[in-house]
C-alpha cells in the first residue's frame, strides 16, 4: 500500500494498466459480463420502485444512526454477543488481534470483508503471530499471489485462468491446469482442511440488523457459512453505516443487492446471525465478538457526502464505469475502487492522499444510474471536484488556464477575438512544440458553431 | 397464489438455479425418492429432530452420525421461499444448519405448507427473536472468481436434491 502522506499515484498507475494487454483483456471481459447480467435480472422488475424504497430506508437510517447503532449493539448483547466499538483503524485491528492472542489462537479462517481490507487487518494479523487463511476463492488467489482486490465483489477479477493455474502450481505444488473446474477443486481441497481444524473465523457483514441485532451475509461459495459456524469463536467486522431498521425490511435489498452484483436473483447462501449458540441449539459460534468501525463516518454522515454511506457494496457502479473498465481496480490504489470507491477514498482518506482519484471520471453519471440505492455518485464527484480546486490541489497551470477561460468566455467581443488568434496561431504551436498534448487536441473548427447557426 | 401454485413457483424458480427438486404425495413416495436420489451413496448423514426425519426410511448400514465426512445429508428444513426457490435452514430445535452444508449432497425435504410465497412473507415473521442461525439456500455452492467461469460446488455441496412433499 502507499504510504498514507503521499497522493495517489493514479495517472502514473493507470498508464501502467492501459500497458497491460492481459489486464485489459480480463476487464472487458468480467465488467461486459456483469454488466449484461444484471442489465437481465432488472430488465422484468418494479426496478425504479425498489430503488427509491431502498433509498428512503438507507437515508433514514443515517439520518438517526448513533440511535440505530446503538439499538443494534443492545440487541446484540442480549442474544449473546460482545459488541465493540472501533473510532479508528489501529484500534479496530487491536481489538481483533487482542481476542484472537488472549484465547492463544494463531490461525483464523476468513471470508471475504473489504472493511477488513480497509483496515488492513491481515497484514496486522501476520505481524502479531497470527495466521490468515482467506477463504473466498478470488480472495485466496489473491492472497496467496501477495496482492489485493481490483474489484469490490470479484477480487481476481484482473488474473485470467493461466495466470491462476501457474500461480497454484507454483505455491501449491500441484500440476499446471487452467481448468478453473480443477483449479476451484484444489482450492476447495486445502480450504475445507482449514475450516474443520480452525478454533476462529473472521466475517464482514453486508447487513446489521438493529432491532434484533442479527449480522446478515450473502455469499455464493459457502465459506462465509463455513467461517462462522464451524469455529467456536467468530469475529465479525462491520462498518457502523450497514444498519438497517428491522428484519422486515431485509428483502427490498436482497432483491437488489445480488441483481445489481452478479446479475443474480439471490445469492447461493444469505446468513442471518443473531448472537451466540443457545442452550438446546446445535449450530452457531459459542462465541461472537461484533466490532464497528466508525473510521470517520460519523462525521461523514452529518456533512454534505452523507449520501455516500447509502452504498450497499454491490460494485455495479465499477462494472459501468468506463475509466474502471479500462485500467482495473489496482490503478486506484485504494481499498474501494471505481466510482464509489473515488468518493469514498476522498472522504476517508482525506483530499491531500486521494485527489489525482478526482480524475478517473468522465462524469458521463452511468455510476448514478446503475445504483441500486440511489447514491448521487456523478453529484458527489462534481461537488469533490469543486472542492479539490477550492482547496488547491488542481495544478497552477490549470488554475491559471481555468481563470482566463473564465475571464475571456465572460465578454462575447474577447471570447470571439480569441477565437480567432487561436485559429491562426494553432499551427505554429503546434509546430513549435512536436509531440505535446497540442497534438492529442481538436484543432480549433474554421467556422464556429456559433457562426453556423447565426 | 392458490398453495398449488406456491408449490409450482417454487419448484421452478429452484431448478433454474441448479437445484433438483421432485414432488411426492406422500410418505411412501418421498421414501422411494430418497432411494432414487442416494443410488450408489454409502454414508448418509440424517437427524432425526423433527416427526418426518424419524419416519424417514433409511438402511442402517447407510447411515453415518459423521456430518463433516458424510457422503449426503438427508434433512427436513425449516421451510422455503417461492420467490427465490430458496430453501430455509434454521437452527430452531437443535437442528445443525452446518450438516447440510458440509457433504457434497444435500437432500433437503421440504413440507409443501411450509413454503412461503414471497421473501416479504417469510421475513415479516421472524420478529425481534430470530433463531441463532438462519440461512437462505438457493442451489448449489457455486463460484464464478476465476474468468468468471461458473464452477459448482466450490465449498459447499455441488448437489441440491429437493423433495417437496
Amino acid at each position: 500500500m502507499n504510504s498514507a502522506h503521499m497522493s495517489i499515484p493514479f495517472r502514473e498507475n493507470s498508464v501502467k494498466a492501459l500497458g497491460n494487454a492481459t489486464l485489459r483483456a480480463a476487464m472487458k471481459n468480467a465488467t461486459g459480463v456483469f454488466t449484461v447480467k444484471r442489465a437481465d435480472a432488472v430488465s422484468s422488475v418494479p426496478l425504479e420502485e425498489w430503488r427509491e424504497e431502498a433509498s428512503q430506508t438507507r437515508l433514514k437510517v443515517l439520518e438517526n444512526l448513533p440511535h440505530y447503532v446503538d439499538e443494534f449493539e443492545s440487541n446484540a448483547r442480549r442474544a449473546g454477543a460482545s459488541v465493540h466499538r472501533a473510532a479508528g483503524s489501529q484500534e479496530a485491528r487491536e481489538t481483533v488481534s487482542s481476542i484472537l492472542r488472549d484465547r492463544g489462537i494463531a490461525k483464523v479462517v476468513k471470508s471475504k470483508s473489504m472493511v477488513s481490507e480497509e483496515i488492513h487487518l491481515n497484514s496486522h494479523l501476520e505481524q502479531n503471530g497470527i495466521a490468515v487463511v482467506e477463504t473466498d476463492l478470488g480472495e485466496y488467489i489473491i492472497q496467496i499471489a501477495g496482492e489485493h482486490p481490483s474489484h469490490i465483489i470479484v477480487p481476481a477479477i484482473h488474473k485470467d485462468r493461466r495466470q491462476v493455474g501457474a500461480l497454484f502450481a507454483e505455491k501449491l505444488a500441484c500440476k499446471y491446469t487452467d481448468d478453473p473446474t480443477v483449479l476451484t477443486a484444489i482450492a476447495k481441497q486445502v480450504l475445507r482442511q482449514e475450516f474443520v481444524s480452525a478454533r476462529a473465523g473472521i466475517s464482514g457483514a453486508n447487513f446489521a440488523v438493529a432491532d434484533s441485532g442479527t449480522i446478515v451475509l450473502f455469499t455464493n461459495e459457502g465459506n462465509g457459512r463455513m467461517c462462522t459456524s464451524l469455529p467456536e469463536l467468530h469475529i465479525a467486522v462491520l462498518s457502523i453505516e450497514k444498519m438497517v431498521p428491522t428484519l422486515a425490511d431485509l428483502p427490498k435489498f436482497i432483491r437488489l443487492l445480488p441483481r445489481s452484483a452478479t446479475g443474480q436473483l439471490i445469492t447461493s447462501y444469505m446468513s442471518l446471525i443473531t448472537g451466540t449458540r443457545r442452550p438446546g441449539e446445535s449450530t452457531g459460534a459459542k462465541e461472537l465478538h461484533i466490532v464497528l468501525l466508525d473510521n470517520g463516518r460519523s462525521t461523514i454522515v452529518n456533512g454534505e457526502y452523507r449520501e455516500m454511506l447509502k452504498c450497499i457494496r454491490c460494485g455495479a457502479c465499477l462494472n459501468a464505469c468506463p475509466v474502471y473498465r479500462m485500467v482495473g481496480g489496482h490503478a486506484y490504489g485504494s481499498t474501494y475502487p471505481g466510482p464509489m470507491g473515488i468518493v469514498l477514498t476522498t472522504l476517508l482518506e482525506g483530499m491531500n492522499r486521494a485527489h489525482p482519484l478526482l480524475d478517473a471520471t468522465t462524469l458521463c453519471g452511468a455510476c448514478g444510474e446503475v445504483c441500486p440505492v440511489k447514491v448521487p455518485l456523478p453529484q458527489l464527484l462534481r461537488r469533490l471536484r469543486e472542492q479539490r480546486a477550492e482547496e488547491g490541489f488542481t495544478p497552477r497551470a490549470e488554475q491559471a488556464g481555468m481563470s482566463g477561460f473564465g475571464l475571456v468566455s465572460r465578454n462575447p467581443t474577447v471570447f470571439r477575438l480569441g477565437q480567432t488568434v487561436a485559429r491562426a496561431f494553432w499551427p505554429i504551436a503546434a509546430a513549435l512544440n512536436p509531440g505535446a498534448a497540442i497534438k492529442r487536441l481538436p484543432v480549433p473548427a474554421g467556422r464556429t458553431f456559433q457562426r453556423r447557426m447565426s | 397464489m392458490t398453495r398449488d401454485e406456491i408449490i409450482e413457483r417454487f419448484i421452478q424458480n429452484a431448478a433454474n438455479v441448479a437445484a433438483e427438486p421432485v414432488r411426492v404425495r406422500n410418505e411412501e413416495e418421498l421414501n422411494q425418492a430418497l432411494v432414487d436420489v442416494l443410488a450408489g451413496v454409502d454414508a448418509v448423514y440424517c437427524p432425526a429432530v423433527t416427526d418426518r426425519e424419524k419416519a424417514i426410511v433409511i438402511p442402517d448400514h447407510l447411515r453415518t452420525d459423521d456430518y463433516v465426512n458424510a457422503a449426503a445429508c438427508v434433512e427436513e428444513v425449516f421451510g422455503a421461499i417461492a420467490e427465490t426457490g430458496s430453501l430455509i435452514c434454521s437452527s430452531q430445535g437443535g437442528k445443525i444448519v452446518q450438516a447440510g452444508l458440509l457433504p457434497p449432497h444435500h437432500v433437503a425435504v421440504v413440507s409443501a405448507e411450509n413454503i412461503y410465497e414471497s421473501l416479504d412473507d417469510f421475513f415479516s415473521t421472524l420478529g425481534e427473536t430470530p433463531p441463532t442461525n438462519v440461512t437462505l439456500e438457493t442451489g448449489p455452492s457455486r463460484t464464478a472468481d476465476i474468468e468468471l467461469t461458473l464452477t459448482i460446488g466450490v465449498h459447499g455441496p455441488g448437489r441440491l436434491s429437493i423433495i417437496v412433499i
